[in-house]
C-alpha cells in the first residue's frame, strides 16, 4: 500500500491546510503568532514572578462568601458537595436508558435539591409544636373571646371532650374507618399531650406534676364514657353524621381551652436548627452564583409562560403579558435592579419584608424572564404550521398540542440564544454592586483598598476575569452538549 | 344510503373573498373508499380538511358519525378522534421516536396503558411492513417509511374514518408503491376512506366512487369504470388524458 505524502498527512499536513494554505493566510499566520508571542512575554513572567498573589490568597474567604460566618463555612462545602454529588449521579444516569431507576433518582434529587441547598445556605428555624399550638391560636381567635372557664379546668375539659369523641367514634363506626379515625385520635391526643407536658408550669397552674397522670384519668373516664354513649344511641343516623362536624370543631376548641391565647410567650420561639445566615451577609463569589441560578431557574419557567400568553387568544392575558415584556425590555437592567430596590415593597402586602439579596433576584429574574419570553416566541414561529394540524388531527385537544409537540420544539430549537441570554445574566449579576450587594466584583474592588494590598489591581481583576469566563465557557459547553443529547441537528423538521 | 357516516350537504368556504368551495353535497357509506382527483387549486385538499374540521365550513352542513360539526369545542375533539388523516408531507413529530409518534394520542388522547399503547404500536408496525424502526426518529426514514408511520400512527386511535390529503405526492416514485400497497390493504379490510390522489391505478383497483373537483365543484362523479370508460363531462376527459399520459 502506498502511503500519501507527508505534506498531506500528519501534524505537518494539518499545517500546510490550515495555517499556510495561502499567502494571505500564511502571512496572517505568522502576524499572528507575533502578537500572542508579544503578549505572552509580557504576561507569563508577571503571573509567575512580579505579581504578588498573596493578596488573592489571604482574602480568599472574602472572595469566596463574602461576610458568612466562617465557622459555619462548612455549610457551603456541604451544598457544594450535594451539587456535585448530583451531577456525577446524572452524568452516570445520562448514559442509562429512559425510564431507569437511577435516572429517576437524579431527577428527584434535582427537584428537591434547591430546597436542600436553600436550608444548608440560609439556615433553619423550626417551629415546635408549642409554637404550632400558640399561632393558630393566634391567627383564629381574639383573645376576648376566651371562655369563662378557671384556668385549672381548661385542660382536664379539653381532655374529657377529645376522649368522648374517640370513644363515641369508636362505638359508632366499624371495620376500617374505625381504625383509621382511632388512628388520628391517637395522633391528636399525643399532639395535645406533648406541647402541654413542654408548657411552662405557670401557664397551666391547677396542673401540678404529675399532670400527665391526672389527664391520662380523666382521658379513660371520657373514652368510657363515650364508648357508652355511642353504644346506647346506636343505630341514631343523625348521631353518626355530626361525628365529622364535630372531628372538625374539636381542635380550635381544644387550642381555644388550653393555651387562653397566650401569644408570645418566650419559651415557645422557634428553634434554630441551623444557625441563620441571613442573605444580606453573602457575598463574593457565592453570592454571584446564589443570585445567577436563581434568576436562571426561576426565570426559566415565567419566560416560557410569558412567551405562551404572549400567543394567547385572550385578549387581556396577551395584552399584559405584551405590556409586561416590552415595558421591561424597554428600560436598562440596571433600572430595572434599583426599581425592585425601591418600588417592589409598594407591591407586598406590610408584613412580607424581602431583603436586598431578595429583590435583586427578583429584579435579575423578571429582566431575564422578559428576555427568555421573546427568544421562546421565535421558537415558536419556527414550527410549521402542519405540526398543529398533525397534532390536531389525532384528537389532542390545545393544551395537549402545545405541551406534547409544540413546546418542546420549540424551546430545543432556541437552546443556543436561550443560553446565551443565561450567560449574559451570569455576567450581569455585578450590576448589583449598585444596589449595595457585594458581589465577587464588588469584593474584588474592597480588596484592593485595604491598606497592606493597595496598588495590586491587576492580580485580583485577573482572577475575577477567570472566574467569569470559565463558568461562561462552562455554560456554554454545557449548551452544545445538550444540543446534542436532544439532537437538534439531526432531528429538524 | 343505508348506513351513511359522512354526510355533506352544500358545503361552502371562502378564503377571504376567495370562494374556495362552492357548495359540495357527498354522502359516504360505512366501509367505502372515494378517491378525490381534479387540478391543484381545486378544493380538494380544502373539503376533505373540513371533514376534521381543520378548516371550517361557512355555510352546510357536515355530519360525521351522527356528529355536526359546530363551533361547540367538545364535538370537534371528539369527531378528530373517530377520524385518522395522512398528510402529504407526512408531519412526523420529529422530536418524538417512531414509537412515541404512534403511542402519543393513544396514551394521551384514549387514556390507554403505555404498554397497551407500545404493544399495538408495533402491531401496526408490523402492518406498515416497519416492524424494526421504532426506536428510531423520523428524521432517520425515508420518506416512503415516514408515510407509513403516519399512516400507523393514524391508524392508531382505531379511527372509523382515514383522510389521505395526497399521501405519496411528496414522495420519490420507488416508494409510491410500498404506500399505496399499505393503503390497498387497509381498503381491502373494510376502513372507510376518503383519498385525494391522482393515482389513478390505486383508484381503479379499490375505489368504489371517485369524485372530480374543479374550482370548488363536484363537476362529476361516478364508480371508475363510469369515470375512465365514459366521462360525461369534457373537463373530466381533459383532466384525465393530461394526468393519463405519463
Amino acid at each position: 500500500m502506498e502511503r500519501p505524502p507527508l505534506t498531506a498527512v500528519g501534524p505537518l499536513g494539518w499545517l500546510r491546510q490550515n495555517l499556510f494554505n495561502s499567502w494571505l493566510n500564511a502571512s496572517l499566520t505568522l502576524l499572528l503568532a507575533l502578537v500572542l508571542y508579544g503578549l505572552g512575554r509580557g504576561i507569563i513572567p508577571w503571573i509567575f514572578g512580579e505579581a504578588n498573589w498573596r493578596v488573592v490568597s489571604s482574602n480568599l474567604g472574602l472572595l469566596s462568601w463574602g461576610r458568612y460566618p466562617v465557622e459555619q463555612a462548612w455549610r457551603l462545602g456541604l451544598a457544594l458537595g450535594v451539587i456535585v454529588v448530583l451531577s456525577v449521579i446524572s452524568w452516570r444516569a445520562s448514559r442509562l436508558p429512559a425510564g431507569a431507576r437511577l435516572r429517576r433518582l437524579s431527577l428527584t434529587g434535582w427537584l428537591i435539591s434547591p430546597l436542600v441547598v436553600g436550608v444548608l445556605l440560609r439556615g433553619l428555624k423550626l417551629p415546635t409544636a408549642a409554637t404550632v399550638v400558640n399561632s393558630l391560636g393566634y391567627y383564629l381567635y381574639r383573645p376576648e373571646l376566651l371562655p369563662l372557664l378557671e384556668q385549672e379546668w381548661r385542660a382536664p375539659f379539653a381532655v374529657v371532650m377529645l376522649g368522648t369523641l374517640v370513644g363515641l367514634t369508636w362505638s359508632i363506626y366499624a371495620d376500617r374507618r374505625r381504625r383509621i379515625l382511632s388512628g388520628l385520635a391517637a395522633l391528636a391526643l399525643l399532639g395535645l399531650l406533648l406541647p402541654l407536658g413542654l408548657q411552662p408550669e405557670e401557664l397551666l397552674p391547677g396542673l401540678a406534676p404529675p399532670r400527665m397522670l391526672k389527664l391520662l384519668a380523666f382521658l379513660a373516664a371520657a373514652l368510657l364514657a363515650g364508648r357508652s354513649l355511642g353504644r346506647s344511641l346506636s343505630g341514631a343516623e343523625g348521631l353518626r353524621r355530626s361525628m365529622l362536624p364535630a372531628w372538625l370543631l374539636l381542635p380550635p376548641l381544644l387550642v381555644l381551652l388550653l393555651t387562653g391565647f397566650d401569644v408570645g410567650v418566650d419559651s415557645v420561639a422557634p428553634s434554630e436548627v441551623l444557625l441563620l445566615v441571613e442573605p444580606t451577609v453573602w457575598g463574593g463569589v457565592l453570592l454571584t452564583l446564589v443570585l445567577a441560578t436563581v434568576s436562571i431557574l426561576a426565570s426559566f419557567p415565567i419566560g416560557v409562560l410569558l412567551a405562551l400568553g404572549r400567543r394567547s387568544e385572550l385578549p387581556v392575558v396577551k395584552w399584559i403579558c405584551v405590556a409586561f415584556i416590552e415595558l421591561v425590555r424597554g428600560v436598562p437592567l440596571i433600572t430595572i435592579l434599583f426599581m425592585a430596590q425601591v418600588m417592589l415593597p409598594f407591591f407586598l402586602p406590610l408584613e412580607l419584608t424581602l431583603d436586598r439579596v431578595v429583590r435583586a433576584m427578583a429584579g435579575l429574574t423578571l429582566f431575564t424572564a422578559a428576555y427568555l419570553a421573546e427568544i421562546v416566541r421565535g421558537g415558536f414561529q419556527a414550527i410549521h404550521r402542519e405540526q398543529y394540524e398533525a397534532a390536531r388531527a389525532l384528537g389532542l385537544n390545545e393544551l395537549l398540542v402545545t405541551g406534547l409537540i409544540i413546546l418542546p420544539q420549540a424551546l430545543r430549537t432556541v437552546i443556543p440564544p436561550m443560553m446565551g441570554q443565561f450567560v449574559s445574566i451570569f455576567k450581569d449579576t455585578t450590576l448589583v454592586t449598585f444596589a449595595g450587594l457585594l458581589d465577587l466584583l464588588a469584593v474584588a474592588q474592597s480588596v484592593i483598598k485595604q491598606r497592606e494590598f493597595l496598588g495590586l489591581v491587576r492580580e485580583v481583576y485577573l482572577v475575577s476575569a477567570v472566574f467569569y469566563f470559565v463558568i461562561s465557557y462552562t455554560m456554554s459547553r454545557a449548551s452544545r452538549q445538550l444540543e446534542k443529547r436532544l439532537g437538534v441537528e439531526e432531528r429538524a423538521t | 344510503m343505508a348506513d351513511t357516516i359522512i354526510h355533506c350537504t352544500n358545503v361552502h368556504k371562502w378564503y377571504g373573498h376567495f370562494h374556495a368551495l362552492r357548495g359540495i353535497d357527498m354522502d359516504v357509506a360505512r366501509g367505502e373508499v372515494i378517491v378525490i382527483f381534479g387540478p391543484s387549486g381545486s378544493g380538494k385538499s380544502t373539503f376533505i380538511r373540513t371533514i376534521n374540521r381543520l378548516e371550517e365550513h361557512q355555510r352546510g352542513t357536515i355530519v360525521v358519525d351522527g356528529i355536526e360539526l359546530t363551533h361547540d369545542v367538545r364535538n370537534i375533539s371528539a369527531v378528530r378522534s373517530e377520524i385518522g388523516m395522512v398528510f402529504q408531507s407526512f408531519n412526523l413529530f420529529p422530536h418524538l421516536t417512531v414509537s412515541q409518534n404512534i403511542t402519543l394520542a393513544p396514551i394521551w388522547v384514549r387514556k390507554w396503558p403505555k404498554e397497551k399503547a407500545e404493544e399495538i404500536a408495533q402491531q401496526l408496525l408490523v402492518r406498515v411492513g416497519i416492524p424494526e424502526q421504532s426506536d428510531k426518529y423520523p428524521g432517520h426514514l425515508s420518506g416512503g417509511q415516514q408515510q407509513r408511520v403516519a399512516i400507523a400512527r393514524a391508524l392508531a386511535m382505531q379511527p372509523k374514518i382515514m383522510l389521505f390529503d395526497e399521501p405519496t405526492s411528496a414522495l420519490d416514485p420507488e416508494m409510491i408503491k410500498e404506500v399505496l400497497d399499505v393503503m390497498i390493504g387497509l381498503a381491502k379490510s373494510g376502513m372507510t376512506m376518503l383519498v385525494v390522489t391522482h393515482e389513478m391505478g390505486f383508484a381503479r383497483a379499490v375505489a368504489d366512487r371517485m369524485y372530480f373537483f374543479d374550482e370548488g365543484l363536484v363537476i362529476e362523479s361516478g364508480t371508475p369504470n363510469e369515470i375512465f370508460e365514459q366521462p360525461r363531462e369534457d373537463r373530466t376527459k381533459l383532466f384525465l388524458s393530461q394526468i393519463l399520459v405519463h
